[in-house]
């Protein structure tokens, strides 16, 4: 192999180790509701895709309300909405179908673990049907003037601006909402609930509200992720499952619940997807992922930080 | 509303508890002044704890488990509120088995205890006072509490409980499972404690040492109380026998 050979391996592993990563913060930004859903309730959230896409929809609504802002603006609206959305959503549906709401009903726990699988299953038919009647069928897209600029590392290194920047996003959000769940007293609360919810209401902890901000801090990171996708491509209303699918994936790989977990979880997976894409064809970039996910299923089911 | 003088703090008058259909006490009452320090003794399975957990509202869990009868604490019913309102009220319990945050700090648990809106204010200063009051807590403070010994962990729940400046704390089997030396150690602390006027419940299974550090006492038999007094006025002979249900010794 000559030395031009050489480079030119090198300059595509990299390549595909940069952009990987990248897209692997990306795979973080879409995973950290789910991942906390899951950790703080055991509340596996199958319309997490979904209200990805109701956020981007939602982003797409108001800058076009609002010509001529920034597109980073929308967010300073969507975020708190999505968060009051995901407080009452919680407050008022998903606290009265968990475990302990099916055994203070008297039921079964069998049904306290199926009663969210199948109402947040139907919450994603609703949403989605909701979303086509709303901005219908056609494909949207977040206007913006960086989905083609990259930032040139060398000669023949380069990186997408935007994607940089949501690798940078997530792992801000994923440091801010690690000092948060550890130096505020709801987060404190967050965490305790999320141990024993018995002794948290013991020290005055209404488990009722701390599982609805835990979920409005969902939404709001899954409102952030779903910019990122109306940034990144083009989306229709039955877009949401395929990313619920990635998180799902993502969150499995890092530990369930895992915050630190989701973001490594999320760097390794697009690594290995984009390296497969690379040297097997783009038919293999998924199949790599879930062999992934398998191989570290059967190594470490208990996914690599698991608490 | 109240019929009971001022000084009582806690009044619990024909208390039954259920768990779904089976009843686990039964008419229960017991009365507690400012300062007392009542010590509920009985065998395995009398109905300890479901006397402690009816009190601080972990009874009242709809189809789960149900109260009746009445609770009263400062003159306010409390058997139908939930626990976070009855810690706001000023009832703190430390859990049989001691039930840490685990994964958490030790100054993340006794932090956890000063949740309420009201404790906030004040929690850096109770965690100076706990801190004193268990100096090891605070040369740990930033260790997981579920790498520290049954002691340490058990002054932890302690100091997490004092957090919340409870007027009345509920103590669940305080000496279980724990090293004598380290048994003496926490009524020495629990002695302070009493010191500052917060109003005590022992459930113990250590009856000597249940009745040296109380001013009253109750003894538990099958879910009911079947024996009241004052440490030193009722004979041992009396206490052991309805400890283990011979005779039917009732006083007031």
């Amino acid at each position: 192999m000559s030395n031009d050979d050489l480079y030119w391996l090198g300059v595509e592993i990299a390549n595909g180790v940069l952009s990987g990563a990248v897209l692997g913060g990306s795979y973080a930004l879409i995973s950290v509701g789910l991942a906390l859903n899951f950790g703080v309730m055991r509340l596996v959230n199958l319309s997490h895709g979904d209200w990805l896409i109701v956020a981007a929809y939602l982003c797409v609504a108001l800058l076009t309300m609002i010509p001529g802002v920034a597109p980073f603006w929308a967010l300073a609206v969507v975020v708190p909405l999505m968060f009051g959305v995901g407080y009452l959503v919680q407050r008022v549906l998903l606290n009265h179908v968990s475990v302990q709401a099916a055994e203070r009903r008297g039921m079964s726990p069998l049904y306290g673990l199926m009663l969210p699988l199948l109402v947040t299953f139907g919450l994603s038919i609703v949403l989605s049907q909701g979303m086509l009647l709303v901005f219908s069928s056609d494909a949207a897209t977040i206007r913006n003037e960086l989905s083609y600029s990259a930032i040139r590392l060398s000669a023949d290194l380069s990186l997408s601006t935007l994607r940089f920047g949501f690798f940078c996003a997530a792992a801000v959000l994923l440091a801010a909402l690690a000092l948060w769940m550890r130096s505020t007293h709801i987060g404190r609360a967050i965490r305790a609930a999320s141990d024993d919810a018995e002794v948290a209401a013991l020290m005055g902890m209404r488990t009722s509200h701390v599982y609805g901000v835990a979920s409005g801090v969902a939404l709001a990171s899954a409102s952030i992720a779903g910019f990122m996708v109306g940034m990144t491509r083009s989306f229709q209303p039955f877009d949401g499952p395929p990313f619920l699918l990635t998180a799902f994936g993502v969150v499995v790989l890092g530990g369930l619940g895992s915050l630190w977990g989701s973001f490594v979880g999320g760097v390794l997976l697009g690594v290995v997807q984009v390296l497969a894409g690379t040297y097997a064809g783009p038919a293999a970039q998924q199949v790599a992922g879930y062999l992934l996910i398998l191989f570290v299923l059967a190594v470490r089911p208990q996914g690599l930080f698991a608490r | 509303m109240s019929t009971s003088a001022p000084e009582t703090v806690l009044r619990v008058a024909s208390l039954s508890a259920y768990y779904g259909e089976l009843r686990a006490i039964y008419d229960c009452s017991l009365e507690l002044a400012r300062g007392d320090v009542l010590a509920v003794i009985g065998a395995n399975g009398a109905g300890k704890s479901t006397l402690l957990k009816s009190i601080v509202g972990l009874m009242n869990h709809g189809a789960r488990s149900h109260l009746r009868g009445l609770v009263e604490f400062e003159g306010r019913r409390i058997d139908k509120l939930g626990p976070e309102e009855i810690v706001d009220a000023g009832i703190a319990l430390v859990p049989e088995g001691r039930r840490l945050f685990d994964r958490m700090s030790v100054e993340d648990n006794l932090l956890a205890g000063a949740y309420l809106a009201r404790c906030r204010p004040q929690a850096a200063q109770r965690l100076a006072e706990v801190f004193e009051l268990f100096p090891r807590l605070r040369e740990r403070r930033r260790q997981t509490v579920s790498e520290m010994s049954g002691g340490e962990q058990q002054m932890v729940a302690i100091g997490r409980a004092l957090m919340s400046g409870p007027k009345l704390i509920l103590f669940d089997e305080l000496s279980l499972g724990l090293a004598p030396v380290m048994v003496d150690e926490i009524y020495r602390k629990l002695a302070q404690i009493i010191e500052r006027g917060v109003s005590c419940v022992i459930v113990e299974q250590d009856l000597k040492r249940a009745l040296a550090s109380s001013t009253r006492f109750c003894v538990m038999l099958e879910g009911s109380i079947v024996l009241e007094g004052r440490p030193g006025e009722v004979p041992m002979e009396a206490i052991t026998a309805a400890y283990f249900g011979a005779g039917e010794a009732r006083q007031a």
